[in-house]
């Protein structure tokens, strides 16, 4: 073998592929656009939230002790401060899934800019009033359609309250309750908003007239929450839970799949190209087949390659910006590029093996589908082993080529990697594999490139290879 | 001086189908050595193993002096018959990845590449898309991809096909300088007639074997047909006048013409004259042996017959197609 010759098949391959317009927008600017998208989509859809709902709520009060909790619990200022506490609260659960503490209030302004708390006005009725009157009153203000001068006329909801709601009557019957009824097609929230409010209302009013002290109460149903840890080998780390765990492992895994797929993709579409062009023949006259079909191989590594470093470079920005990278280790970015070869000089060798033999991109489609189901299958493990990465199932699919690196990479990059050796042992089997799939792959190059007609099914492939 | 190609005993199957029996052949250096046979005959496939792109089953082969062509690809230059051209490649680039894949230098290669477009009248077109140009253009373009790198040895397979004549003329012209400069020269054909105007040396092969090796001018002494075309005055048959000259075995008439055989032995000029006294003779001449009758002869092993026609009816056929193929 000319290394020459390879190196100039290679670069040119390389060159055909990754120089173009089409590969940079393809495979690097959408990917650019997407990610500076992903913010504007968020604000987008915070603002395209329903308008929140305005207006007058009654409520006949028959226990006559009620309304004023419900009264200062709707009241706008509280009702703002509770969305803001929840908002604070969504907001450090996510940075404490991150791993970044710190004052997030910043963060809390900026998402009360863009959502919009519901405003009430709590009215009182007349203890005898008609309750059937008050509801005809929000019909007929649906029915008129007419834009109301004020929009906190509008009425939103009628809450009747049983005279016994808070407190027991002598009979055994327990407390009473209530019934709301409700302007349809209020948002989800604010429906939310005013019930809970009138239960906690009750409920408070309850614990007065039994004379438990509410303060006592709250203090009694609360218990701080604490992070779980784990015990390792070496001393103790938070508990691995949540996205952050199966984070990595998945975007190792996708990252991988793509870096492999659109070099194996690339390869046997040039392959088809050369052959159906017949300048297959031509090349042939300068370079053997074995020295063409490793420049290929080679260039098109320096494809997926490239794309593999700055996919890579993109989300160790990513996870310096979020302040962990402790989530991954020099290491783990090295067993990524070996597995990234190994997993591509075998799907390199099957695309080369199918480009060759066939005469044009619809014939390759039925050769393909079975090499596309192969690289189906680590998708479907993807829960199991990212679960339990070092479970009997990972294990073994770990040590069955052409899958194997995928199910490597979903190993080494989660919390609870294998054993070195394992890896080391992992690694030899899959570069038996490679060796094994190029072998095969030279044998139906070989004979494939100047074969036209018919395409090949299995068993023409296996005499093919018995003949070169 | 050394061969360029030795072959010894090469075979060739392709599952049951025998693409090449058994051929023998020795290529001087320096000579100008024309494949010519039917289309299928095995000429692509014996080309293919001497390139190395297939491996004989059997037999022994040697390329300048090297094992196989493997050893001694810089050293060859081979425009196949299935060639093609990178489409979004521009020419220019095209020659210059075909001249660094050959193995040379970077250095002086874009000016050598505009040279030889030049000289194919193609200087214009360097910074087009192959796919720009028409199928005689990048036939011309393949060319220079064959001979760019200066090779000892250059096998063009079908070089002809697809060419207009101003172009066919260019391209013998560059096959005859390529020989005067001291290449050797190969090149396959199914049309018999450019054989003969370029050819030295004619290697015939038929169905896998390889049934004629020798030089044109043997060649044609010993297939003389001893055969003397006479076009008589008048449409009608004179055969039997003719038949009355000394020396003649027979006489056929074809497509108008009296086609007579003479005997063994006899003189030509004296036949001619005999002939010329029995009857009005608007056109004599000794017939000359075409590479074509040659073929038939050899492929009917000499009984020409209804059979005869037959196999020329085929071989023009299949020139024809190739020519239509190709224009």
């Amino acid at each position: 073998m000319n290394m020459n010759k390879i190196i100039r098949v290679a670069s040119r391959e390389f060159a055909s592929t990754a120089m173009t317009k089409g590969f940079i927008i393809g495979a690097l600017v959408v990917p650019a656009v997407m990610a500076a998208l992903i913010p504007l989509i968020a604000i987008l859809s915070a603002a395209a939230q329903p308008s929140a709902d305005k207006g007058t709520i009654y409520v006949l009060d028959r226990s006559a002790e009620v309304f004023d909790d419900i009264e200062s619990r709707l009241s706008p200022e509280e009702v703002r401060k509770r969305w803001e506490d929840r908002a604070k609260r969504a907001s450090d659960f996510a940075k404490g899934m991150m791993g970044q503490s710190g004052n997030a209030s910043d963060g809390v302004e900026q998402a009360m800019n863009f959502i919009k708390t519901p405003e009430f006005r709590v009215i009182s009725t007349a203890p005898d009033a008609d309750i059937e009157e008050i509801k005809t009153e929000i019909r007929q203000q649906l029915t008129s359609g007419v834009e109301l001068d004020d929009p906190m006329q509008k009425l939103l909801a009628v809450i009747d309250i049983d005279a016994d709601a808070a407190n027991k009557s002598n009979d055994s019957k327990g407390y009473g309750s209530y019934q709301a009824f409700f302007r349809p097609k209020l948002n989800e929230e604010t429906v939310g908003e005013i019930e809970s409010g009138v239960r906690w209302s009750i409920r408070e009013r309850r614990y007065d007239n039994a004379g438990l002290d509410r303060d006592q109460i709250s203090e009694l149903a609360s218990i701080e929450e604490r992070d779980s840890k784990e015990i390792t080998e070496e001393g103790e780390r938070n508990e691995s839970s949540g996205i952050a765990t199966f984070l990595i492992p998945v975007a190792s895994l996708v990252l991988l799949i793509i870096a492999t797929m659109t070099g194996g993709q690339y390869l046997l579409t040039t392959t088809i190209e050369e052959k159906s062009n017949r300048v297959v023949e031509v090349l042939l006259s300068a370079t053997s087949p074995m020295e063409l079909m490793t420049g290929k191989i080679v260039g098109q590594m320096g494809v997926g390659l490239s794309l593999l470093i700055v996919y890579n470079s993109l989300g160790i920005a990513a996870l310096i910006a979020f302040n962990r990278l402790d989530m991954i280790s020099g290491q783990i970015i090295i067993l990524f590029f070996v597995f990234f070869l190994l997993a591509y000089f075998m799907l390199a060798s099957m695309m080369a093996a199918i480009g060759s033999a066939v005469n044009d991109m619809r014939e390759a489609q039925s050769l393909m589908t079975p090499v596309m189901l192969l690289m189906m299958i680590p998708y479907f493990f993807f829960m199991p082993v990212v679960r339990a990465p070092n479970s009997m199932l990972s294990t073994v699919t770990s040590f069955i080529p052409p899958i194997s690196p995928f199910i490597m990479i979903m190993r080494v990059s989660s919390t609870d990697p294998p054993p070195p050796l394992q890896i080391a042992a992992v690694i030899l089997v899959n570069i038996i594999a490679v060796f094994f799939f190029l072998w095969f792959a030279a044998k139906v190059f070989r004979v494939g490139l100047l074969m036209y007609g018919k395409p090949p099914n299995l068993r023409t492939l296996i005499k093919w290879i018995r003949m070169a | 001086m050394s061969n360029a190609i030795e072959m010894n005993r090469v075979r060739k199957t392709f599952g049951a189908k025998v693409a090449v029996e058994g051929i023998d052949l020795v290529i001087p250096q320096g000579a100008v050595y024309g494949f010519i046979g039917p289309n299928g005959a095995g000429k692509t496939t014996t080309i293919r193993m001497v390139m190395s792109i297939l491996f004989p089953d059997s037999g022994q082969l040697s390329v300048l002096g090297k094992k196989s062509a493997v050893e001694s690809k810089d050293r060859i230059g081979y425009l196949p018959e299935e060639r093609g051209v990178y489409k979004k490649m521009k020419v220019a680039a095209f020659l210059v990845y075909m001249g660094r894949l050959k193995g040379l230098d970077s250095h002086g290669l874009k000016p050598k590449v505009m040279d030889w477009l030049d000289r194919v009248d193609l200087g214009d077109v360097a910074k087009k898309k192959c796919e720009e140009l028409s199928k005689g253009m990048q036939q011309k373009v393949q060319f220079i991809a064959s001979v760019l790198h200066n090779p000892d040895l250059i096998i063009l397979d079908e070089p002809f096909s697809g060419l207009d004549p101003v172009n066919m003329r260019l391209l013998r012209d560059l096959i005859n300088e390529q020989h005067a400069a001291g290449k050797t020269v190969i090149f396959s054909t199914h049309v018999m007639q450019q054989a003969e105007s370029i050819c030295d040396h004619i290697v015939m092969i038929h169905e896998g074997k390889k049934v004629l090796d020798d030089t044109l001018d043997d060649i044609r002494n010993r297939f003389d047909p001893r055969a003397i075309h006479v076009d008589t005055v008048g449409d009608a048959d004179r055969s039997t006048a003719i038949s009355a000259a000394p020396g003649v075995a027979s006489v056929r008439i074809h497509e108008g013409i009296h086609v007579v055989t003479l005997d063994d032995g006899m003189d030509k000029q004296h036949a001619m004259q005999a002939i010329m006294g029995e009857v009005p003779v608007s056109r004599i001449e000794i017939k000359r042996p075409t590479l074509e009758d040659v073929f038939i002869e050899i492929v009917t092993g000499g009984n020409a017959s209804g059979d005869d026609e037959q196999v020329r009816a085929q071989l023009l056929a299949g020139s024809k197609e190739t020519q239509e193929v190709g224009s």
